[in-house]
């Protein structure tokens, strides 16, 4: 989402002491953006669809007549947002300040990361990585703490998924030298 | 009384070791769920689902609905101690219920919350328990007009009851609508939607779209604002306990009217936190003492904890016997069913009668079970939520992660989970109602394969929509529903019907 993420990535610290709580985004404009980025959802579900018959044939409608109608519904819908948005007198409400976007980055950010992670290595590496990095950058724990508590988790994942539940999670080449497959 | 000898045949089914101890699990996994703020019930059970692939359907059921008890009470839990509602269905409970707490009233407010939401479930299990057979009834006048008439029905009340702006109820059903296209059309075979991304032939699968927007986009949410978990520590004794159900009867004109107001709202997709707002307004405008509302009055908890329930277990009625679920997680329960090979509507009355009452017996048992699990482990659960939301904030990540990857063991659905993440997030806070989407996700193909099927049959002719009683009177009702906020507004009483803005169960 385009809206949230301007702003350069905020350094991770000790979640932040005074609320900063200048604007960065307001409820208006962001409910504008949303409605928008709806409406070219709409129109992508609207041409996707017309590679399609979407008229009626022999056995009823055709694979592409749901999809056009639906995606001319949410167009429509969105029109409707954007009109309501704009008429509603404007009380200054605020959809993100800065203190929620640093929190919210120092979340999210190590959060993609981690997907990032898993699809390279597996979900045991990453796992342990992320709740390191987590716990002792974002934390502020001591070394030791974080590790019993990364690896105990990605322990216990391994126990719950593949030995009771037998279920195989993402794995890669870390688990492949720990040797499980 | 063939309801009865049914019944019975369920207690049968439920009254195994095995289905006692699916129970206990269920509960005490949905008691975890509630507890922690960022995970919900309707991710719990999109979080088992996976797991109950190879388990019987009545088995599978059991464990989820339990789990949706134990979440329900767990997130009452954090309501009255906490003050941060576990569950935007307990929102209401923490009105009264913390200032309780504070009072030194803690286990008197916890056992209050627990015994009304426990009468609450009750009264909605009877309903279903008389009802049920009325369903049947109607098993085989259900065909394709019938089956498209009840969708719309659904998503018309979304619109004309639902509590969020018309426009964007509309919004998130279309595009819910939208991604269930997406993939295999089920009538041609021919690929919709794809956009030539391989991984999309298959779908989105409405699991992943339920852990990003109820999961992930709720951790965002809960992250941004700084987070202090000051709780009030409580353990529940037998004789506070006691203490409480001799008052109980006192009470009586509350829990009645809340316990309607929850089975209303339950049948009706309002939801259970509609209902429990509804519920706490209500009390807060008949009661005698409505001054101390908001001060830590006992009617404050009773009257959105016995609606909560309620309506949660009174959602699970429309769910089975129409298709219609009353809620976000009975929705996604229902994409269980369907999963497990099971159609929704009438005809399970008559064809899976062991599910279907197994499910019912089994809401007796479990919601009894749930409250004795839940007053016994309070100060167990009250300190999970004493591990600082740094630790516990990314260990439900991987969680919901890890669940994501079981649905279907593809990296690209985690993809879609930080995208439905960040979808969920932004909904949240402008008041898009998630439920809508989610259910959209779940019986689009089956809503649109009603409504080519009925045009087939038809020759194309709409008219077929109003060919008998039946599908006549549900069209019409659903055209209703859809004109209601034009009708209200136009009569200027917009707003009569939406006290809740936090409505997006």
């Amino acid at each position: 989402m385009s809206a949230l993420d301007h702003g350069s990535p905020p350094a991770v610290q000790r979640l932040d002491d005074e609320p900063d709580e200048r604007v960065v985004v307001s409820r208006k404009a962001m409910e504008i953006v949303t409605a928008l980025l709806a409406m070219a959802f709409g129109a992508m579900i609207m041409i996707g669809a017309m590679e399609h018959n979407r008229g009626w044939g022999d056995r009823g409608p055709e694979p592409g007549y749901f999809p056009f109608w639906i995606g001319l519904i949410v167009i429509a819908g969105s029109v409707g947002v954007i009109a309501q948005a704009v008429f509603k007198r404007s009380n200054g409400e605020v959809f993100l300040n800065r203190g929620q976007l640093k929190r919210l980055a120092a979340f999210s950010l190590p959060m993609v990361a981690f997907v990032a992670l898993s699809t390279q290595v597996g979900f045991y590496a990453a796992t342990m990585a992320y709740l390191l990095f987590v716990m002792i950058v974002q934390g502020g724990y001591r070394i030791a703490t974080a590790l019993a508590v990364s690896v105990g988790t990605t322990l216990t994942f391994f126990l719950l998924f593949e030995i009771w539940l037998r279920v195989p999670l993402l794995k890669g080449p870390f688990e492949a030298f720990v040797g499980i497959h | 009384m063939e309801n009865l000898g049914n019944l019975m045949h369920g207690f049968g089914i439920v009254l195994t070791a095995y289905h006692l101890s699916l129970m206990v699990v269920g509960v005490l996994f949905g008691i975890l769920v509630g507890v922690l703020p960022g995970l919900g019930a309707p991710n719990g059970v999109t979080l088992l689902i996976p797991l109950t692939f190879s388990m019987e359907p009545v088995s599978a059921i059991i464990l989820l609905a339990s789990m949706y008890w134990g979440a329900l009470f767990g997130g009452s839990t954090t309501s009255i101690l906490f003050n941060i509602p576990g569950e935007p269905s307990s929102v209401a409970t923490t009105f009264d219920g913390h200032p309780m707490a504070k009072q030194g009233r803690a286990a008197e407010a916890l056992a209050y919350a627990f015994l009304s939401a426990a009468f609450g479930a009750l009264f909605g299990v009877i309903l279903i328990t008389l009802l049920s057979g009325v369903a049947a009834k109607f098993a085989h006048q259900f065909s394709s007009p019938e089956y498209f008439a009840v969708y719309l029905l659904a998503f018309a009340s979304f619109v004309g009851l639902g509590g969020a702006s018309p426009f964007k109820t509309v919004v998130s059903a279309g595009i819910g609508f939208a991604l269930a296209a997406i993939g295999m059309d089920t009538i041609s075979g021919s690929l919709r939607l794809t956009w030539d991304i391989p991984e999309l032939i298959k779908g989105v699968s409405f699991l992943v779209a339920v852990i990003g927007l109820f999961g992930v986009g709720e951790l965002m949410a809960t992250m941004e604002e700084k987070l202090e978990f000051r709780g009030i520590p409580a353990r529940v004794s037998p004789r506070d306990v006691l203490a409480v159900i001799a008052t109980m009867p006192r009470y009586w004109a509350v829990l009645l009217r809340s316990s309607l107001v929850g089975c209303w709202m339950g049948i009706t997709p309002g939801g259970p936190t509609a209902a429990s707002f509804m519920s706490y307004g209500l009390a807060r405008r008949f009661s005698r003492r409505s001054a101390n509302f908001g001060k830590g009055e006992p009617e404050g908890v009773i009257a959105p904890e016995t609606a909560d329930h309620a309506a949660g277990t009174c959602a699970m009625l429309p769910m089975l016997a129409l298709g219609i679920p009353g809620s976000a997680t009975a929705a996604v329960m229902m994409g269980g069913l369907m999963i497990w090979g099971l159609q929704p509507g009438p005809l399970l009355f008559v064809e899976h009668k062991t599910f279907v009452w197994g499910l019912i017996a089994s809401m007796y048992v479990a919601n009894v079970v749930a409250v004795i699990l839940v007053l016994f482990t309070v100060p167990l659960f009250a300190a999970i939520l004493r591990i600082p939301f740094a630790i516990i904030g990314p260990l439900i990540v991987v969680v919901s992660l890890v669940g994501a990857y079981t649905v279907s063991n593809s990296t690209f659905d985690l993809w879609l989970v930080l995208m439905f993440g960040v979808i969920g997030y932004i909904f949240k806070k402008l008041d898009y109602p998630i439920a809508p989407m989610v259910l959209a996700m779940i019986v689009g193909d089956k809503a649109e394969d009603a409504f080519r099927q009925s045009m087939i049959m038809s020759g194309g002719s709409l008219s077929t929509f109003w060919s008998n009683y039946l599908v006549g009177t549900l069209m019409t009702l659903a055209l209703c529903l859809l004109a209601w906020p034009l009708i209200s507004a136009v009569t200027g009483r917009f707003n009569i019907n939406t006290p809740v803005k936090i409505a997006n169960e």
